[in-house]
């Protein structure tokens, strides 16, 4: 490839990401916006007098702390159910190859694709026969974990099938049971997998949405997302604060993103189609 | 009992225990509301009954009454419409981007992997977004299609029945397309370089190149990643909540929202269920289809 | 000697594939087995049996004496090495030596002890602190030898522990790790597809085919006295060669059915008139002038030389393959005669295979 050539697909994909990531820069942009500037016509492509105090102002005028709070509690739990119950499960589906772990592995396939704003009806009224709803949180963190669970587990077993046999076979020899191989061998050498797959199920249980939204009714307990929606729906005008909420909310997970972006974007697609 | 602890430790029980636990909690909390929703969704289910587990019977008129709602026509052609023009921007933009960063250039991989930035983001703060976005009187995309000359008038993207489904649209395509981008790659990156290197040499142009050797080469994936956008386009509920919230007057409202909103809304839990069943049945159809190609290509 | 393994009438199945056909064999102590046949033989499923990793379904198996049969691998106080030597890539060279003592609760110091002194008998000193990405194959080879060794377990089992070298350090490995066997003593089970390995190495060979013992015994036994069709032609290198024949009148001699039906004299007496399969190794095959006595006449179609062994290669059909020691006088085209001494020629039944005892 000519010199020329290489520069000019350079500056046709700068230009490309340029316009795909607008939006983002769109949203920290308003965010430091005066109130004036955000309805000035033409609109300000370039930061004026950077308004930082937005942030404190929405800080405490919608109670981002707490929403994060709750929004962390929630990501945390599912995180762990997710793990703990996901982890042990991938790593059989990648050990084996017969006509029940194929039937477990097809069962975990279809369960990934139930959408949570369909299968909230029937959660929701069983959940309140239960009595889950008197702990929403927990309720919440039950019904995303079951969403999360099967994700988790297509994306450790990639992993997991990259651990060759042979090391587990070795340690058992050397006089490791199953499970000490499993957790002595095994884990350690799938570690990063697992870690990147927990990382993407922790910033999905951030963001989440439709379980939250049906079934923690009390304000107290409710997650970031959620919060949003309460503050965006009496402000409709107040675009400035509302995309300073919204920095608050992702800048986080867009850290996490910029760091590891390798490893997640690896991580994602071993995923999907393997 | 020794027997039974000793196989944990060391052979097909401790296999089978780690996957029976995991199984049992979706069986749970997946399984068993996919069964309730098929036996709610013919119960009068409201406020007033829920806290039991069986609900009066409704016999099939919830299903009779979906079907007969002067809104199931709008949402059907709602649902259609969001799910076949989301899939197939996201497919066309992706598999553009992903061929265009298939071109070996200086930082092509990093600057590709901004693009899932966008993706990474929660569905809610990227609705949120777009609706600043597309705001009618001081939105910036009117500005910049103003100012391309494509608009005379500002459009009212969000507040105009006509264009209430498409603003969503257009936030879904943009959620969407790094992830079909990303798919694709790593499906043009899987093909043999002397494939091409063969075609080049037996007189092959780019073009055929493409119609021969890429796009065959490529079936598996597409499939893949078609079935897959349209499975996660069906999912879409966040950006319905943060742009439009169904409206105005229902607009913009498709299946899945539609079925929230009479649960959430309405609080008509039996008529909520018959179109989460309805859908659900259309989600495993098509999943069924993403198995299949992903088993053809990886021997699942 | 004690039997230190012990395998009497084992099976294994998988699903409807017969894997393993009763397959009886007993190791004394301080014996260096070779398991040897073509990819697919069982030689590989027999070891990972005697180590635990796979069940077997029916038969009888003993290891210093105690019933293993349902012991996990962790009981069986066996060490093995891999053909992809198996090291764990996140521990250092020591703590790879030295897991199966972690395991079983060796303190720090012992086992600090136990891996300064494997490492000076497989000479890897310095290499102690390294990660096993950072050794060379060789070196990787070591290690996971001195991992067995260790242990000073009730049997070492190998499978394939040379095949991912190259050809010159197999050749000194091969040599290295029988030295090895020697210094130890301890009972070797050795599985290889590669026969010189097997002939090089061992004390006594078993030579398996489609999961059956076809026939064990010590290498020169097994060269000398192949019991069949299979192992004749599997031992020894390069491959004998089969010629179908009749036995004559005096049923001492054997008509070939090849050009100009030459008759070599056997030493085994057999009934006449029988048809047999005459099998002649290349080494033995003497060539001399085409009109000696008794000589089968040929013409060379092909010539090849390696330097220290030049290969005949006759014309027509059966094609006769004749190795000759040093550079070739012989080229293509030239007529010869080859003979060969009665007691070197092999009879097998042409049906069943099985050698015709002498």
């Amino acid at each position: 490839m000519s010199v020329v050539t290489n520069r000019a697909l350079l500056l046709v994909a700068i230009v490309l990401a340029a316009i795909y990531l607008f939006p983002l820069y769109w949203m920290y942009l308003t965010s430091i916006k005066t109130q004036s500037a955000i309805f000035s016509v033409p609109p300000q492509f370039l930061p004026d007098t950077p308004q930082w105090g937005n942030y404190a102002t929405i800080w405490e005028l919608a109670n981002i702390p707490r929403y994060m709070w709750n929004s962390l509690v929630i990501a945390t739990g599912v995180t762990l159910i997710t793990g703990i119950l996901g982890a042990g499960c991938a790593y059989v589906l990648a050990r084996y190859r017969n006509w029940w772990i194929d039937m477990a592995l097809f069962t975990v396939l279809m369960l990934q694709v139930l959408p949570p704003s369909l299968m909230v009806t029937p959660i929701f009224v069983g959940f309140s026969w239960a009595g889950l709803l008197e702990y929403p949180r927990f309720a919440a963190v039950l019904a995303i974990s079951a969403k999360t669970l099967p994700f988790f587990v297509i994306l450790c077993r990639a992993a997991f099938m990259t651990v060759p046999r042979e090391l587990e076979e070795a340690a058992l020899v050397d006089g490791n049971s199953r499970a000490g191989a499993f957790v002595m061998i095994v884990l350690p050498l799938a570690r990063n997998g697992i870690l990147i797959a927990a990382l993407i199920v922790f910033m999905q249980g951030f963001g989440e949405y439709v379980y939250s939204a049906s079934i923690i009714a009390e304000n107290r307990l409710q997650p970031a997302s959620i919060g949003m929606t309460n503050y965006l729906q009496p402000n409709q005008v107040n675009w400035n604060a509302i995309m300073a909420y919204a920095a608050t909310y992702v800048t986080p997970v867009l850290a996490a993103f910029v760091i590891l972006q390798r490893q997640i974007v690896n991580g994602l697609t071993a995923g999907a189609l393997k | 009992m020794r027997r039974v602890l000793q196989s944990m430790r060391d052979g097909i029980g401790f296999d089978t225990m780690l996957v029976i636990l995991t199984l049992s909690y979706l069986l749970v909390f997946a399984g068993l509301p996919l069964i309730y929703n098929v036996v709610i969704s013919f119960q009068t289910v409201d406020v007033f009954s829920l806290g039991t587990l069986m609900h009066p019977s409704a016999g099939v008129e919830n299903y009779v009454d979906i079907f007969e709602d002067r809104q199931a026509e709008t949402v059907l052609r709602n649902t259609i419409i969001f799910t076949l023009g989301s899939v197939a921007l996201q497919f066309t933009l992706g598999f553009a981007l992903a061929l265009f960063f298939h071109q070996n250039f200086t930082g092509a991989t990093w600057i590709r992997g901004l693009f899932l930035a966008g993706w990474v983001m929660p569905g809610l703060v990227v609705g949120v977004l777009w609706n600043w976005l597309l705001s009618g009187d001081f939105g910036v995309v009117n500005y910049v299609l103003d100012g391309l000359g494509l608009i005379d008038e500002p459009v009212f993207w969000r507040s105009n029945p006509e264009t209430s489904l498409y603003s969503v649209l257009i936030a879904n395509v943009w959620y969407g397309t790094p992830f079909n981008m990303i798919l694709l790659a790593v499906g043009l990156s899987q093909i043999p370089e002397d494939l091409y290197e063969a075609a080049e040499l037996d007189g092959a142009n780019a073009f055929q190149r493409f119609w021969t050797i890429t796009l065959p080469m490529m079936r598996a994936t597409i499939g893949a990643v078609i079935a897959l956008g349209t499975i996660f386009t069906l999912q879409q509920f966040d950006l319905f909540a943060a742009i439009t919230q169904g409206g105005p007057a229902g607009s913009s409202t498709v299946a899945q929202y539609w079925s929230w909103e009479l649960s959430f809304r309405e609080f008509d839990f039996g008529r909520g269920a018959v179109i989460s069943v309805l859908m659900i049945i259309v989600v495993l159809i098509v999943s069924l289809i993403y198995v299949r190609s992903t088993k053809a290509e990886t021997q699942l | 000697m004690t039997k230190q393994i012990e395998l009497i009438g084992i099976q294994k199945h998988y699903g409807g594939f017969h894997a393993l056909k009763d397959i009886d064999l007993t190791i004394p102590q301080g014996q260096f087995v070779a398991l040897v046949g073509p990819s697919g033989c069982g030689k590989s499923t027999l070891l990972r049996s005697i180590a635990g990793l796979e069940r077997i379904t029916s038969g009888e198996m003993r290891i210093a004496g105690v019933d293993v049969r349902d012991l996990p691998p962790r009981k069986r106080d066996l060490a093995m090495v891999f053909q992809s030597y198996a090291l764990y890539p996140h521990m250092s060279v020591r703590d790879n030596l030295t897991y199966a003592l972690r395991l079983k609760g060796v303190s720090k110091a012992e086992r600090a002890k136990a891996a300064d002194k494997v490492a000076g008998i497989i000479g890897l000193e310095n290499l102690l602190d390294r990660k096993p990405r950072e050794l060379s194959g060789g070196q990787r080879q070591r290690v996971a030898m001195g991992r067995a060794i260790i242990r000073e377990p009730k049997a070492f089992l190998f499978d394939e522990p040379l095949s991912n070298l190259d050809a010159a350090l197999r050749v000194r490995m091969r040599k290295e790790v029988r030295g090895l066997h020697e210094r130890i003593g301890a009972t070797s089970v050795y599985v290889t597809h590669d026969q010189i390995e097997a002939m090089t190495m061992a004390d006594h060979v078993v030579v398996l085919q489609a999961g059956r013992i076809e026939q064990q015994g010590p290498p020169m036994e097994l060269y000398d006295k192949p019991a069949n069709r299979f192992v004749a032609g599997f031992i020894g290198s390069p491959a004998m060669n089969f010629v179908d024949g009749v036995v004559g009148e005096d049923g001492r001699s054997v008509t070939l059915s090849m050009p100009g039906t030459p008759v070599v004299r056997v030493a085994t007496q057999t009934a006449p008139g029988r048809a047999v399969t005459v099998g002649l190794r290349p080494e033995h095959l003497i060539v001399g002038p085409p009109d000696a006595d008794g000589a089968i006449q040929a013409r060379i179609g092909a010539v090849e030389p390696t330097g220290s062994t030049t290969y005949l290669f006759t014309e027509g059909a059966p094609e006769l393959l004749i190795t000759t020691e040093g550079t070739a006088r012989h080229r293509a085209g030239d007529a010869i005669g080859l003979t060969i001494a009665p007691q070197r020629v092999h009879l097998f039944d042409p049906q069943r295979g099985s050698a015709l005892a002498p």
